[in-house]
């Protein structure tokens, strides 16, 4: 045998005797937390001095780059700040009154207790897990049925954020709340998670088994993305290409899910379904009797009757109040094999279910054959303390969202391809203290917060340090972000006077061009609530449908609700610009704005002006912007001056 | 992340026509002029040169989707010997299929139609098509393709995006992202829908997915209004919105202490939008096309207006610099998409008259202005249509085997590419997924589908997802 064959033959034979190589497990995410030591920077020994160790972390990278910290930022812009990164709301008035005047050291720890306490944080943090678990209210493909109940779910990811659920107990119930008491509402809601993905039904023979199998990767993948930080999605068809997660490890993972099923727990008497089914009974009757006639028909005959049939069906009696909710059904239950190129018709190996082995000792057992509550156990895999991605993972998405961007900057991938982390030691720092604390999210904030770092001015004139590190990634100074699509909307309607801020329950459908509607494949899904004062509820209380998202929110690169979505686009580009300038809400907003402006400060310009800027930017004109105001007012229209204030890149940005 | 942020949406050229015309002439500080040509630099949608200039014959695409799929038995691709087994049941060595609605004990099912060879490549093309049988001299006809699902939504998610489930981002918006857009008052990337309604896959066929939403596609939607957005509100004239708009760009730019090129793209997306808004509908519009023209597609005659006045908006906005267009044929129910399950011999001679005569025109409008050079056109459905009967009188979907054509682009016209087997039921010779199809429509873009790529959540994502192949023998 010539060297090179024997070289390569005892390679191969090496790799193949232990499942996972050294240097596959060496890789940084898959390695046990660090308990790093808070830095001293500068001789300032952060721990000893009781100060914000997340500023120590900081500029002990600040330091090695080069780099100085930008100033404090001011109060306006701190509140402003603080208020849109918690709520998704813009302050009021007088809250921004009460902090600038509030010259007590405590004034800002003081607010971010306030913030954090306020219902409107669960409508704003809660948006962002709907993003990563993809939650809509339809089921996408042909017939986007709506998901008349998963709005529950929505509810409850509000309250959980509210009440400051820990992360561990969050992730359990949502994984397996079926399993843990099948009595528990909110436990039968949280596992509604396991059903959030888009669902192809179609007319004809279905393809049971490859719909079945779609059904399955989507449960799998989400788990990697959302809650593990890795894309096993990869491993579906082959081992994963750059990371060490092998098919086997796929199918194993999805094991745990083979016994699950779409469940929806009645919420009605047996009386009033009943009643429902007779209803419903009349009408199928009916269609049938239509579907009958229809036979041979052609052209225009047929035409007519299949808008008939059409409005025959939006006759169905509207589906009874269920739980949105998922149940273990050992009846159809089948077991999981590894499938050759991930397709269902080649079955390999029988698999049962057990964690990433990267993560496992070589030759970790699978669970047995007799586990009852698999997806409890996959729980209790995650939220160990000792698992080395759950916690960074978490951490990073609270830091991503306060700055922008994670420490990690790819969210959902913590593999060879993601980034590795900026900060590695404040990484493990935080989410040893997140372990530590009981998986609680408020106190991470709060730390995050009252740092130095979050509260330092933006908009720094520093070119070296632009020069140096143009991205921030080091964060020299706070960067400025663009506002989400819900927080453009809200802070409009708050802006306006006409936030309706009614909080859960049953999704608002608002009204959106006819020629929109009619590019839906059942035109009469989209009933618009007929309650006016519905329209101007909090953006998050929207119905999401996955076939007809709304305008304003997909132009400003809202959820795209088929995906996870870990981290929104902040594009730049001008149907945005339509958008606000002859767009319907915007414009809607801007009557109301007017309005607003007269009932407050009657004929007083000067005041008119003042009240709108600090309703709209948080604070109030400038000079120069106060006299270019006043002279646009002296021959155009209030409502034109309304509608550029929402147009201002001192609306659109956070600073 | 102010860098990674920015994503204005014009370019140089744009911004030097903006400093000395219309908004852009408003006064402009030194720092914000250099600002604004960083901020150029950096717009996604300026035109950038293609990945593979050699193999860049095309500039534009449009896409003819004849939504509901097409039967090729009736139109592209005869079958003699399917007439002579007409109601029998097909015999065994043709092997299996899946269908969404037949069942194993469907028969056979001959055509109707009549084929006759055309042109000097002597292309057969069946009798429901008399005008685009004048043009087969242009067409690459590629009788072998076959995609993975046999149900609409998803082979629509599969001959849009490549994936057989939504979410993932369409070939107008990879094409849109890896040429940018010749255009400075219109949108890079246009969808114009059957005014019939939705199709099945609905929305999410076309997106951007992931793709940041500068890549977007627009609908030209049938009516008054067929951008949304574009048309002032009721009661604003237009010189209280120039005015208007003068006052945001002054207040932007009284609030910027310094240079910002993030701010700066925002301020000239303004101008974009404007010029958009002044500029577009007269595109839209196509009453000033001369008599002759609208006659050429049929505007004006029952059964070829609508297609007609997609077909020949579709020029005009390829003329104008538009780099993808995607014109749907077929919409709403079933019936009138060319989804034949019921009769094949009422739906597609119905479909048929409605759009052959404008897609014939498409292509000789495109060649006498000289254009047909640089505008690849591609005609197909979601899938072709089983050779069984489905009640008697309609056929199935049939995802096995069916035609599409391409023309243009550097295509090389009157040829034939691979064959179904003689009841058309396999692609047999040749066989060509729809990845080749979306290989191949990058190829003659100078695009390469490996290097238009995008790293996405741990995965180089492409449009193609397995590796395409470029059907050599139509180029």
């Amino acid at each position: 045998m010539r060297p090179t064959l024997l070289l390569l033959f005892l390679t191969t034979t090496w790799i193949f005797a232990a499942d996972y190589t050294a240097a596959e497990r060496r890789h940084w995410a898959f390695q046990k937390r660090t308990q790093p030591e808070i830095p001293v920077v500068d001789k300032v020994n952060y721990a000893a001095a009781g100060m914000n160790p997340i500023d120590g972390f900081i500029r002990q990278k600040l330091a090695k780059e080069g780099l100085k910290p930008a100033p404090q930022a001011d109060r306006l812009r701190l509140i402003r700040r603080l208020s849109f990164d918690l709520t998704g709301l813009p302050p009021s008035v007088q809250e921004i009154d009460t902090f600038v005047a509030d010259k007590s050291p405590q004034a800002y720890a003081r607010l971010v207790d306030r913030l954090l306490a306020s219902p409107r944080y669960g409508e704003r943090w809660g948006q962002h897990w709907l993003d990563l678990v993809r939650f809509a209210e339809s089921d996408g493909f042909e017939y986007d049925t709506h998901r008349p109940d998963a709005w529950r779910y929505r509810d409850y990811v509000i309250q959980s954020f509210n009440q400051d659920k820990p992360f561990n107990e969050f992730i359990t119930e949502q994984l397996a709340g079926d399993e843990i008491d099948p009595s528990n509402a909110q436990l039968r809601i949280a596992s509604g998670f396991n059903r959030l993905s888009a669902m192809r039904k179609n007319a004809g023979n279905q393809e049971v088994a490859s719909s079945r199998n779609e059904v399955l990767t989507e449960m799998t993948n989400i788990v990697g993305a959302s809650l593990l930080g890795v894309t096993v999605g990869c491993a579906r068809c082959h081992d994963h290409k750059f990371d060490p997660i092998r098919q086997k490890d796929y199918y194993r993972m999805q094991a745990h899910f083979a016994a699950v099923y779409e469940n929806d727990v009645p919420l009605s008497s047996p009386a009033e379904q009943s009643a429902w089914k007779a209803r419903k009974d009349v009408v199928d009757a009916e269609l049938k009797q239509l579907k009958t006639q229809m036979k041979g028909l052609n052209g225009d005959a047929l035409m007519r009757m299949q808008a008939r049939v059409k409005e025959t069906e939006d006759k169905l009696p509207d589906p009874l109040p269920a739980l949105f909710s998922v149940s273990n059904d050992y009846e159809k239950f089948k077991p999981v094999h590894v499938l050759h190129r991930g397709e269902y018709s080649k079955p390999g190996e029988q698999v049962g279910p057990r964690g990433l082995g990267v993560l496992l000792e070589d030759g970790a057992a699978e669970l047995g054959p007799d586990v009852k509550t698999p997806r409890a156990e996959l729980a209790k895999w995650i939220t160990d303390g000792d698992n080395p991605l759950t916690a960074r993972v978490a951490v990073n998405r609270i830091w991503q969202h306060h700055f922008g961007r994670g420490i990690v900057a790819t969210p959902n991938d913590y593999g060879r391809m993601g980034q590795r982390p900026t900060h590695p030691e404040l990484l493990d720092y935080l989410a040893n203290r997140f372990v530590e604390g009981g998986w609680k999210w408020k106190p991470i904030h709060r730390m995050i917060l009252l740092s130095e770092t979050y509260r330092q001015a933006s908009q720094v004139q520093n070119a070296a340090a632009t020069e140096k590190d143009p991205d921030d990634r080091w964060l020299w100074q706070f960067p400025k972000r663009r506002l989400e699509a819900e927080e453009i909307r809200d802070g409009m309607l708050a802006a306006a006077g006409r936030l309706n801020l009614q909080e859960g329950g049953p999704s608002v459908i608002v009204p959106v061009d006819q020629e929109l509607i009619n590019l839906l494949y059942k035109p009469s899904q989209w009933a618009i609530n007929k309650d006016a004062r519905d329209h101007d509820r909090r953006s998050v209380y929207l119905l999401s449908k996955r076939n007809l998202r709304l305008p304003f929110m997909e132009v400003f690169d809202s959820a795209d609700l088929l995906l996870s979505c870990p981290r929104r686009d902040a594009s730049t580009h001008a149907p945005q610009a339509l958008e606000l300038l002859n767009g319907r809400i915007s414009n809607q907003m801007a009557d109301a704005l007017t309005a607003r402006m007269v009932e407050h400060a009657g004929k007083d310009q000067s005041k008119q002006i003042e009240l709108a800027w600090l309703w709209v930017a948080g604070r109030a004109p400038t000079q120069a912007e106060r006299r270019l105001s006043e002279s646009f007012l002296k021959s155009q229209p209030a409502r034109e001056f309304a509608l550029a204030m929402f147009n201002l890149n001192a609306f659109l940005y956070v600073e | 992340m102010p860098y990674e942020h920015s994503r204005p949406t014009r370019n140089r050229r744009e911004w030097l026509c903006d400093a000395f015309n219309g908004f852009g002439a408003l006064a402009f500080t030194s720092m914000l002029q250099q600002e604004a040509l960083l901020a150029a630099a950096r717009n996604p949608l300026s035109a950038k040169p293609p990945q593979e200039p050699e193999n860049a014959k095309a500039k534009s695409v449009i896409f003819l989707f004849m939504a509901g799929g097409p039967s090729h038995i009736e139109t592209f691709d005869p079958k003699p010997l399917l007439n002579e087994l007409n109601g029998q049941k097909r015999p065994d060595h043709f092997g299996e299929a899946k269908y969404q609605f037949v069942s194993k004990d469907a028969r056979l099912m001959g055509t109707k139609r009549k084929f006759q060879k055309y042109g000097k490549s002597g292309i057969d093309v069946s009798d429901l098509f008399p005008h685009m049988s004048t043009v087969v001299d242009e067409m690459a006809m590629i009788r072998s393709v076959h995609g993975d699902m046999v149900v609409h939504s998803a082979a629509q998610y599969q001959l849009m995006t490549g994936r057989i489930i939504p979410g993932f981002p369409s070939v107008g918006s990879w094409v849109v992202h890896g040429l940018g857009s010749e255009s400075e008052s219109l949108p890079a990337y246009c969808v114009l829908p059957d005014p019939r309604g939705a199709l099945e896959a609905g929305q999410p066929m076309y997106s951007n997915g992931w793709l940041p939403a500068v890549y977007q596609p627009t609908m030209l939607r049938p009516g008054n209004t067929p951008v949304l957005n574009l048309n002032l509100p009721k009661g604003v004239d237009l010189e209280d919105r120039r005015k208007t708009l003068k006052l945001i760009r002054e207040l932007n730019e009284a609030n910027q202490g310094f240079s910002d090129p993030e701010y700066a793209a925002r301020i000239q997306s303004y101008d974009t939008a404007f010029r958009m808004q002044t500029e577009a509908p007269a595109v839209f519009d196509i009453s000033k096309e001369s008599q002759e023209t609208l006659d050429l597609y049929g505007v004006g005659k029952t059964a070829t207006d609508d297609m007609g006045r997609r077909c020949l908006l579709a020029r005009k906005l390829v003329e104008k610099g538009v780099r993808f267009v995607c014109v749907v044929h077929g919409g709403g129910p079933g019936d009138q998409q060319w989804d034949a399950h019921a009769d094949i011999e009422e739906n597609h001679p119905r479909m048929a008259a409605q759009s052959d005569q404008p897609v014939a025109a498409l292509l000789k409008d495109l060649k006498r202005r000289g254009m047909l050079d640089s505008t690849l056109v591609v005609w197909g459905g979601e899938f072709g249509r089983s050779p069984e009967a489905e009640g008697g009188k309609g056929r199935d979907h049939h995802n096995l085997g069916f035609t599409m054509w391409m023309a243009g682009g550097g295509i090389k016209g009157g040829t034939i590419v691979g064959a179904t087997d003689d009841i058309g039921l396999h692609a047999v010779q040749e066989p060509h997924h729809l990845r080749d199809i979306h290989t191949t429509i990058l190829h003659q873009l100078g695009l390469n589908q490996h290097q238009l790529s995008v790293l996405h959540q741990g995965r180089r994502e492409r449009l193609t997802e397995l590796e395409g192949e470029v059907i050599k023998r139509a180029v």
